[in-house]
């Protein structure tokens, strides 16, 4: 039928291998032809089909009793009891961000809100997970600026606000940025959980929203390749976003969900109409004709194949019975939106599998069956080695590093303004600025501390919401790294006495046909797996995000996770800074592994670790956390993060809006870290895990004693095994920072020049427009 | 009586202004962009903030013209006490209701943060003069600007109803909020719908709603 020249033309054109092109000839027993050619490649991408990762993420699997809808659907739910439930999920949207930042991070924030209310679930929380590369590469600093505003333009319209994020940098993402948008969606008391399996003959098909235009068309397959340096020719793949009209799609799509007036409905994600209307069919089971000529259009020029695959933003497809059409179309309209009828669904002759017909003008341009490119697309079992903790030096924490191999400032002070100034380690409030934190009017607590949090408005309890994944952790160990992805956002939620509930996960991997890629990817699947079951915290949702490899080049594989909790009241929650003078302060531990931290890897040490990670371990000392920083009186939390323990201290000295609004500084502390800390050189490694709390006197004797009748055991009674401790280190006192360890004082900084350095290094290390 | 709530399509604090006004003990009602209603059946009115039509043109400039103005004219021209916040703000001084425009804020940056301001003259929703006040902002188009004698007229009338303690957006003469000549229309960028309760960060914004009890 194709000449040999012809068919290398078209799989080279639809992206389609030689392998899937004989398997797609074996399921129809011809050759594709026509529109086929089209459908095939994208639903078949690795972005729709998840061809790479299907087989690993069954290790997901999860029975808890929370969970209401699970992966599938657009985004996983579950009860928070009360009658309220949520909906939340976290998605990619990387090559298109390095492409057109702007339009790549709006759309992205755009599409996440839509897989969310498309389930009948109102937007209530947004964040984001970004890493970026150096900041000197080759266009990074309008990168970071075109991301920002992207995501700016675009929630801050909508209105829902952005309530957490984290951004991380590394040069393994110079080519190849990574923007995550998450967003959680309520749904309060007796609201419907809204579906898409499209079901009931006669029933219509309504297309709604935005006109179809020839933006990003191929997108889906384009987001399944590595990239090359002619990514400026991929221009036109890009979508372009109006958050003004998803707004009014947000509005008018919750007002005909809540008048029952739908039997399913699906957003047009990626692959468009395509993926939503045959992932629709394919669901129910039931035949679909559709009139292509019928959609919507921006431009009158457009071909079917263009119709199918277009990627233009802020669509829905829905299903109604013929009575309901009349009210949905004034709905709509009231919203000044169009509701177009353009198919409906027919009968399956009995003994026939169910067809998808395409029309055009009437006349018959494709008919398929639809579970053979939804259901039946090819799922690799791409290979990989069983992981072998490469970096461990190791399994006792007693061991002494490799001579040379600890991070060695001659002082510690002014090392400690060097990360304050560095892009690193200062502070992101430039980019928190420019999001809404607070329409909405539920914020309890706004981007300043990593966990953001809404008071729900029925039970008046707080949902928290922390993003999780260290890409340092991940490059000293996929394993480990991939564990802490969701025991750090546990534990930081813990500190501020959420209960952390359940997890979305976007995992962002280099190329899985590279064994060491592929490696990573399942080492890391297992261990999330293995602790989201230690804390009952199932992935309920999630997205896979392969290929983000430039010229041979792959990212650090990145797991980032978003982690929701929930506490009893958002009132007396525990800041992320000292709050009152004369609070005594701890250090609440249990340290199963040991690094370098990141600020060796800024010094460029060798990524090593000693110690043994323990999913149990940590499950336990979350819950431990969650108990003590419960306690009445204690006024702030942090668990220690990137770069150690005197960093972690140095930040809560500050207050959390800045010098610069006149609240002051912040307030200093007074410190002695012997118990914890041997050497000068420890005061900025890294351990699993570290809490410090600062109590009030009343309270310390309070917290001591729930500590102590916790009896913490190691979690195994083998020897060597780390214990948990809790020391109480210092008091919250005066203005300035001051540690000590074994009489001798290592750090003595004013707040205010670690406030001036802090809040003020930013814009210093980006070369910013405006 | 009850206090109107205005939608227009984009408006996305609507809820958030709804919900104050319940909070303080008061009767909110939906008034939609479309319509006119009697000005008689209304004790206050409520322009809430976000982005009307995407803040295509010019923000507040195609809501000011929609038919809810002519409506929200009369009632400015009765008396009825009138508070814009934020896009709501933009609306009014763009129908001309309240003098001046608000633009891009001088650093072309959209801002979200809590800000310091000082109360300097009296209106309907604020009783006290010469407090300080601290509420969030969140915009990109904040920077209030009218013409140079205009400025001092406007202090001379007592028609700068708030400044901010540390300028956010280039507004001229730090101007946060203005008050229309008969002092019943009112409108600042600040969200006092923000500031309501301590667990929200702050409680400066009650008074707001209050002052209608």
């Amino acid at each position: 039928m194709y000449t040999e020249q012809q068919l290398s033309g078209l799989l080279k054109h639809y992206r389609i291998s030689q392998a899937e092109y004989e398997l797609i000839q074996k399921q129809l027993g011809r050759p594709p032809k026509g529109l086929e050619w089209a459908l095939y490649s994208a639903l078949w991408s690795e972005h729709c089909s998840y061809k790479s990762s299907k087989v690993h993420l069954r290790k997901f699997a999860s029975k808890s009793k929370r969970i209401v809808s699970e992966e599938g659907e657009n985004a996983g739910v579950i009860d928070l009891g009360e009658g309220e439930r949520v909906a939340f999920k976290m998605e990619s949207h990387n090559h298109p961000s390095f492409i057109e930042p702007y339009q790549g991070a709006a759309t992205g924030v755009g599409g996440i809100l839509r897989d969310i209310f498309t389930m009948g679930a109102r937007p209530v929380m947004l964040a984001n997970y970004l890493c970026f590369g150096n900041p000197k590469a080759d266009r990074m600093s309008s990168l970071v600026d075109g991301v920002v505003k992207g995501i700016s333009g675009y929630g801050n319209c909508v209105g829902v606000p952005t309530v957490t994020g984290q951004t991380e940098f590394h040069t393994t993402y110079d080519k190849n940025i990574l923007v995550n948008a998450l967003a959680v969606g309520l749904f309060r008391p007796g609201e419907k959980i809204f579906t898409s399996g499209a079901h009931g003959t006669g029933n219509l098909v309504v297309y709604v929203g935005a006109k179809t235009g020839k933006d990003g068309v191929h997108g889906a397959s384009m987001a399944s390749e590595s990239f090359d340096d002619k990514n400026e020719k991929k221009k036109p793949t890009i979508q372009k976003g109006d958050p003004f009209f998803e707004k009014l799609l947000i509005e008018s799509c919750l007002e005909v969900m809540s008048e029952n007036l739908v039997v399913a409905i699906q957003d047009m994600g990626a692959a468009g109409l395509t993926s939503s209307s045959f992932e629709m069919a394919a669901k129910g089971g039931i035949s679909l004709k559709m009139h292509l000529d019928k959609v919507p259009l921006r431009d009158s020029s457009m071909t079917p194949e263009e119709i199918l695959l277009s990627e233009s933003q802020e669509r829905m497809l829905l299903i109604c019975e013929p009575s309901q059409l009349k009210r949905i179309q004034s709905i709509f309209s009231k919203w000044d939106l169009d509701a177009e009828q353009i198919g409906e669904i027919v009968d399956t002759k009995p003994g026939a599998t169910p067809t998808m017909q395409l029309l055009w003008h009437n006349e018959v341009v494709c008919e398929i069956d639809p579970g053979l490119l939804v259901n039946q697309a090819p799922k690799y079992e791409r290979a990989f080695d069983t992981w072998a903790y490469p970096n461990r030096i190791d399994k006792s924490l007693t061991a002494t590093w490799p001579a040379g191999s600890t991070v060695q400032p001659k002082d510690s002070s002014a090392y400690l303004l060097q990360l304050f100034s560095d892009y690193r380690g200062t502070s992101r409030n430039w980019i928190y600025d420019q999001y809404d934190q607070r329409v909405g009017a539920r914020t309890a607590s706004d981007c300043s501390n990593s966990v953001g949090v809404i008071r729900l408005p029925d039970s008046k309890r707080g949902l928290g919401l922390v993003l999780g994944c260290r890409p340092f952790w991940m490059r000293t160990d996929a394993a480990i790294g991939a564990a802490d992805a969701v025991a750090l956002p546990s534990l930081e939620l813990a500190a501020r006495g959420f209960q952390a509930l359940a997890v979305t996960d976007c995992l962002n991997y280099g190329n899985p046909e590279n064994k060491k890629i592929m490696s990573e990817f399942v080492a890391s699947v297992e261990s999330m797996a293995k602790q989201c079951e230690m804390l009952d915290a199932p992935v309920i949702s999630g997205n896979v995000s392969f290929y983000n490899e430039t010229l041979g080049q792959n990212i650090t594989s990145t797991p980032a996770t978003g982690v929701v909790g929930i506490r009893q009241s958002v009132e007396g929650l525990p800041a992320s800074n000292f709050k009152a003078v004369g609070d005594d302060i701890f250090v609440l531990e249990y340290a199963c592994v040991q690094t370098n931290g990141r600020a060796g890897e800024i010094e460029n040490l060798k990524p090593v670790w000693m110690g043994e990670y323990n999913h149990k371990g940590v499950a336990d000392f979350i819950k431990l956390t969650q108990i003590l920083a419960s306690v009445k009186g204690v006024h702030a939390s942090r668990v220690a993060g990137q770069f150690g323990l005197a960093y972690t201290l140095a930040r809560m000295s500050l207050s959390a809006s800045g010098a610069a609004e006149g609240v002051g500084a912040g307030l200093g502390c007074d410190v002695d870290l012997t118990a914890i800390v041997k050497t000068k050189e420890q005061l900025f490694t890294e351990k699993l895990y570290q809490v410090v709390l600062a109590v009030s006197p009343e309270a310390s004797s309070e917290l001591q004693k729930i500590f102590n009748s916790f009896k913490p055991v190691a979690a195994d009674a083998s020897a060597g095994s780390p214990v948990v401790q809790l020391h109480r280190v210092g008091v919250v006192r005066g203005d300035s920072l001051k540690i000590q360890i074994s009489g001798q004082p290592v750090v003595q900084l004013a707040v205010q020049s670690l406030a001036d350095k802090y809040y003020n290094s930013w814009e210093k290390n980006f070369e910013f427009m405006a | 009586m009850k206090l109107g709530v205005v939608r227009f399509l984009g408006t996305n604090c609507d809820f958030d202004v709804f919900e104050a006004i319940k909070e303080v003990g008061l009767e909110p009602e939906w008034l939609w962009y479309q319509d006119q209603f009697q000005v008689n059946d209304y004790k206050a009115l409520f322009l809430p903030g976000g982005f009307s039509y995407g803040d295509y043109l010019r923000c507040g400039a195609l809501a000011a013209r929609a038919p809810i103005m002519k409506s929200v004219r009369e009632a400015a021209k009765k008396g009825t006490p009138i508070l814009g916040i934020c896009n709501g703000f933009q609306i009014l001084c763009e129908s001309g209701l309240l003098p001046g425009v608000l633009v891009q804020n001088s650093h072309l940056r959209f801002i979200d943060k809590w800000v310091d301001l000082n109360l300097k003259n009296a209106s309907p929703f604020t009783s006290a003069t010469d407090k300080k006040i601290r509420l969030p902002v969140a915009h990109g188009e904040g920077r209030y600007i009218v013409e140079e004698d205009e400025v001092r007229r406007l202090f001379d009338d007592e028609q700068v109803w708030l400044t901010y303690g540390k300028n956010p957006n280039g507004s001229v003469e730090d101007i946060a909020g203005v008050l229309s000549s008969g002092k019943n229309v009112a409108g600042l960028m600040p969200h006092p719908e923000r500031a309501m309760t301590s667990w929200m960060g702050g409680q400066d914004g009650r008074s707001f709603f209050e002052s209608l009890v």
